[in-house]
């Protein structure tokens, strides 16, 4: 069993690499200064004025992202498909109220949020879920199991897959915007003024959905801490 | 002194690099002194680790992209389409709208003229405008007649000479209240050109 060894210090790499916060600049030529500086920015307004391959470029570079966000937050393989395609109809559909003094990827992942979210408060999907829960000696009742994205090389062995796999579900069962602030921030690297914009919350709110998502996170590990 | 609770609440803000450089500093002295804290502080980096080695991204099927770009061509032309009828409607619009003001305004006049303007007394300077409102009689609507256009009020002078159809029955007007009270009105005409102007110069002068 893997264990993690709770008295060193510290690590740095325990940092996160993340984005730079969104600038936000009041002057009204700041967009082509943002553009210039962001090429995800530059392919946003390349979008808005009718190129499609700006749009298709956008989508080869965020849909494994949000194809993967989306699969932490809904009960199947399809839906997480179809969930990932709404994302980027919203993001065309409602491309003109995009304002290139944030970061395309902030607002990118406020409408995957959000989407996410009304996943998760869907009623049916509450029926989903009780198909979903495994008992002993079940199948799956419906569609493929969902791809372990923390399995680990086989190199690394049977334990961190293990260990893996714990955190994998006990993410799942973390309340939808504790699972929606950790995954903004951990794994997606937003700062935490980007997340609390995708959330659409404030950053004090952010750090104390941050704070109970780890300490339940600790709770569900302490067999391998 | 910092006590372990608000170091505990500060831990994953200073391992996301959000907490200010103060109170890093704080919770790093604090961490250095208390064996509790320093385990609490490596257990939270090391959760926060594996929640940051979880996969960020997979691989994204073709048909999920194909069918994304036929959703979104299928809206862009349905955009099109919008601004196309859009376009269109709005080419008639100022003439729609000036037409439907020229019907608001024919219905005004005619509802004004239906509703049988008295003869409006004459204003000094008011020269060539005049309105002349006939006697309602049994056969005929009250009419006004010879409008001039363009003037915000209408004014009128008296007729010298009543119109022929009162000239040949001037029995029609002897019983009204008024023309039997006629020689009590006689200061109607010193009433009727009176202005407060002509008040203030009898008094001062």
């Amino acid at each position: 069993m893997a264990t993690v060894h709770a008295d060193e210090p510290a690590p740095e790499s325990a940092e996160r690499p993340r984005e730079a916060p969104a600038e936000s600049a009041p002057d009204a030529g700041s967009g082509f200064a943002a553009a210039a500086a962001d090429p995800d920015v530059a392919l946003m307004l390349r979008c808005q004025s009718g190129e499609e391959a700006a749009f298709q470029d956008l989508f080869r570079k965020f849909s494994p992202r949000v194809l993967q966000f989306a699969r932490r937050f809904v009960g199947s393989e399809a839906r997480a498909e179809e969930v990932t395609q709404d994302v980027f109809v919203q993001v065309f559909r409602f491309r003109h109220r995009y304002r290139p003094q944030s970061r395309f990827s902030t607002w990118l992942y406020t409408i995957a949020t959000n989407l996410c979210l009304n996943e998760v408060r869907r009623p049916e999907r509450h029926l989903r879920v009780d198909l979903w829960n495994r008992r002993d000696g079940e199948e799956r009742p419906e569609g493929p199991p969902l791809p372990d994205p923390a399995a680990v090389t086989p190199e690394e062995g049977a334990a961190a897959r293990q260990l893996g796999q714990r955190l994998e579900a006990l993410v799942a069962e973390l309340p939808p915007k504790q699972r929606a602030a950790l995954l903004l921030s951990r794994v997606d690297g937003l700062a935490y003024r980007d997340v609390a914009e995708a959330l659409g919350s404030t950053e004090g709110a952010v750090k104390a959905l941050l704070f109970r998502a780890t300490q339940t996170l600790k709770r569900g590990l302490r067999d391998y801490l | 002194m910092m006590r372990c609770r608000r170091a505990t609440r500060w831990m994953v803000t200073a391992l996301d690099g959000e907490l200010p450089a103060r109170r890093r500093r704080a919770l790093d002295g604090h961490v250095a002194r208390c064996p509790a804290c320093r385990h609490e502080m490596a257990t939270t980096a090391a959760v926060l680790q594996g929640v940051g080695g979880l996969a960020t991204s997979s691989e994204v099927p073709g048909r999920l992209e194909q069918a994304t770009f036929r959703r979104v061509r299928l809206l862009a032309a349905a955009e099109a389409e919008r601004a196309a009828t859009r376009a269109w409607w709005m080419r008639l619009r100022l003439p729609a709208l000036g037409f439907a003001t020229a019907v608001v305004a024919t219905v005004a006049v005619g509802l004004m003229r239906g509703s049988g303007d008295r003869p409006l007394a004459p204003r000094p300077g008011d020269g060539g405008r005049r309105v002349v409102a006939q006697a309602p009689t049994k056969d005929k609507p009250p009419l006004v007649a010879s409008r001039e256009r363009g003037g915000p009020q209408a004014t009128a002078t008296v007729p010298a000479e009543p119109p022929p159809e009162l000239a040949a029955a001037p029995e029609l007007f002897v019983d009204l209240p008024l023309l039997r009270n006629m020689e009590k009105l006689e200061h109607f005409e010193t009433i009727r050109t009176t202005t407060l102007d002509d008040g203030e110069e009898q008094s001062n002068g």
